[in-house]
């Protein structure tokens, strides 16, 4: 293939644009290491110790073997896990429904659920925190996941839906003739080969779960209780510049779970996600 | 169809294939509908219902009243908190569609051609995407500070420049904030619009190439209106996003300096749950639902016919 110079001009001006958002994109995340693995002393020093002289782990140390922190990390890992298993408990078999059965006004319901994702979670935790607080479900584990998981149904049932969509309806038919029913032929042939699509729902739910704020904000108090997302933020209010590299030490464990989680499943998350997005 | 000409063929099987064929969804629907409805529809009713009481969260059942509604519609603060909203929706909309779509073109292009470093960009930019939104705030606040380990004021003195009061001038503020919402949020636009690019048709680009058309006639004639319908939606869901964008700007600014970056969702957070004022944030609240299903509404308008199913 020759190369025209036309097309070299081009591959410059790629490489150049790809660096540049490649600066643009890491540059918080590597100054947040390099805050991290810096002494007080060195913080001072701003960017001309990027690759800090004197490296330390200590400020990590300091941060897991706080009374706090394990805890919060332990709180927000039940949180996201229990709410990602309901959400998909409560979602699969409607998106089975939507995937598999012909029914009168079946796409403004599918509409419908979608719309709920509209609503700005704070304009429902208005009246939530109301009826939470009557029933006794502040400072109280199971009402916060109850809301997590209606947060994240909708879009656990559509991404469910999607994929389910891609198994061949001849495997249901096939099930069905043999003499099972509708039942077990969700549990034991369409489950089983939705498995991707159920990895991927859990991960994109967890992730959300790991992320949450305002919701474990307003329900949660007590100081035992709060995930880290919550714990985070109100270590930050407490710190000052001399302290600033436990806070990043402490805000870099709080993001590299999400990001681990994430880069795991990279190519089901992203397929998941686009195969919503394009299809409208 | 074809079941319903087997069973005229076998008709003792009939009743048997019927029962199968038209099973009722709702049973599998009810799980869904009992969260919705409980933790969705009746609060999003409840929040109408609130909007016309004098109601407080310090308890007491409140009466029903039409002056919340003049009395938070003309308060004198909320022009100043619907343009802080405008500037830093707009802002992080436009910001993200923009270096999404040129993202995607890039990353497609250099893909064809085999260029190096495709796949280091977007993972790096998804990561960004991943950090949650109060973290997202912390780290962008240690960046802006104005201290020597602020991590870009020292990058601009290392380079000869002045410091920017990135956090303190409020003139400067709303567009920090657009900075390091567009940082958090520009991955999604990119994906998306990486996917619509490679749904297109490379025949059009054949034909395209076949009439003589430039690099540049082929991004404005083919690219840019098969992309159409996918920049719509995605600015619909990005618009909503931002529109709900409340933990990246509670840990950055908490809507200061001032109210320099109050928006509309913290306005109504501090109103309900700092000034206990439950009718006020119910008005409030629908002031945030008329907005993006208004918006949602306009975009919409723009699809093409086929696509609004």
């Amino acid at each position: 293939m020759k190369l025209s110079t036309r097309d070299r001009l081009g591959d410059i001006l790629s490489y150049a644009f790809m660096a540049v958002m490649f600066v643009f994109f890491s540059w918080p995340l590597i100054w947040l290491l390099s805050m991290a693995l810096r002494t007080r002393k060195e913080v001072f020093l701003g960017v001309s110790r990027l690759i800090p002289k004197f490296p330390t782990l200590d400020n990590f140390t300091m941060v897991l073997t706080s009374s706090q922190f394990p805890v919060y990390l332990l709180n927000a890992l039940k949180l996201s896990c229990l709410s990602a298993v309901g959400c998909l408990i409560i979602a699969a078999p409607a998106a089975y429904a939507f995937s598999r059965f012909e029914f009168k006004s079946k796409g403004a319901w599918m509409l419908g659920i979608l719309a709920f994702q509209m609503i700005s979670p704070l304009v429902i935790m208005v009246p939530l925190y109301r009826y939470m607080a009557r029933l006794g479900l502040i400072d109280s584990h199971f009402g916060t996941i109850m809301v997590y998981i209606a947060l994240g149904v909708p879009m656990v049932t559509w991404l469910l839906k999607g994929y389910m969509d891609g198994i061949p309806k001849s495997l249901d038919e096939a099930a069905l003739i043999d003499g099972c029913n509708r039942l077990s032929v969700f549990i034991r042939i369409i489950l089983p080969l939705s498995t991707p699509g159920v990895a991927s729902a859990f991960i994109i739910t967890v992730i959300a779960g790991w992320s949450q704020f305002l919701v474990p904000f307003l329900l949660i108090t007590k100081d035992s209780l709060v995930p880290i997302g919550v714990g985070i933020f109100q270590y930050a209010g407490t710190q000052n510049a001399s302290t600033i590299q436990v806070l990043a030490a402490a805000c870099l464990i709080s993001v590299v779970p999400a990001i681990i989680a994430f880069l795991a499943l990279q190519r089901l998350i992203l397929s998941a996600m686009t195969a919503g997005a394009v299809k409208g | 169809m074809s079941a319903s000409a087997m069973r005229s063929k076998l008709p003792f099987l009939g009743a048997a294939v019927r029962h199968n064929r038209v099973p009722s969804p709702y049973p599998w629907l009810m799980p869904v509908i009992l969260v919705m409805g409980l933790f969705y529809l009746y609060p999003v009713i409840d929040v109408f219902r609130y909007a016309f009481t004098d109601l407080t969260l310090l308890g007491g059942e409140g009466r029903y009243t039409l002056s919340t509604f003049a009395n938070v519609l003309t308060r004198p603060e909320l022009p100043q908190i619907l343009w802080v909203t405008f500037v830093f929706t707009a802002g992080s909309v436009i910001g993200q569609q923009l270096i999404g779509l040129a993202m995607a073109l890039v990353v497609v292009r250099s893909e064809k051609r085999n260029l190096f470093g495709t796949t280091i960009l977007r993972t790096t930019a998804l990561i960004a995407w991943v950090v949650p939104g109060i973290a997202g705030g912390i780290i962008w606040k240690m960046l802006f500070n104005e201290a020597p380990f602020g991590g870009l004021n020292s990058l601009l003195r290392l380079m000869g420049m002045a410091p920017v009061q990135w956090l303190s001038d409020p003139d400067v503020v709303m567009w920090s904030v657009v900075l390091s919402n567009v940082w958090r949020g520009t991955a999604f636009s990119m994906v998306v619009m990486y996917a619509a690019l490679k749904a297109i048709d490379p025949s059009l680009y054949e034909a395209a190439e076949v009439d003589g058309a430039s690099g540049r006639q082929k991004l404005f004639f083919v690219t840019l209106p098969q992309l159409r319908p996918a920049i719509l939606v995605n600015m619909i869901l990005i618009t909503i996003q931002t529109l709900n964008t409340f933990d990246a700007i509670i840990s950055l600014t908490g809507g200061g300096p001032g109210r320099a970056t109050e928006v509309l969702s913290l306005y109504t957070f501090n109103v309900v749950f700092r000034n206990y004022d439950l009718a006020a944030g119910s008005v409030l609240s629908i002031l945030m639902l008329v907005i993006s299903l208004g918006l949602a509404l306009v975009y919409a308008a723009f699809l093409p016919k086929d696509e609004k199913a």
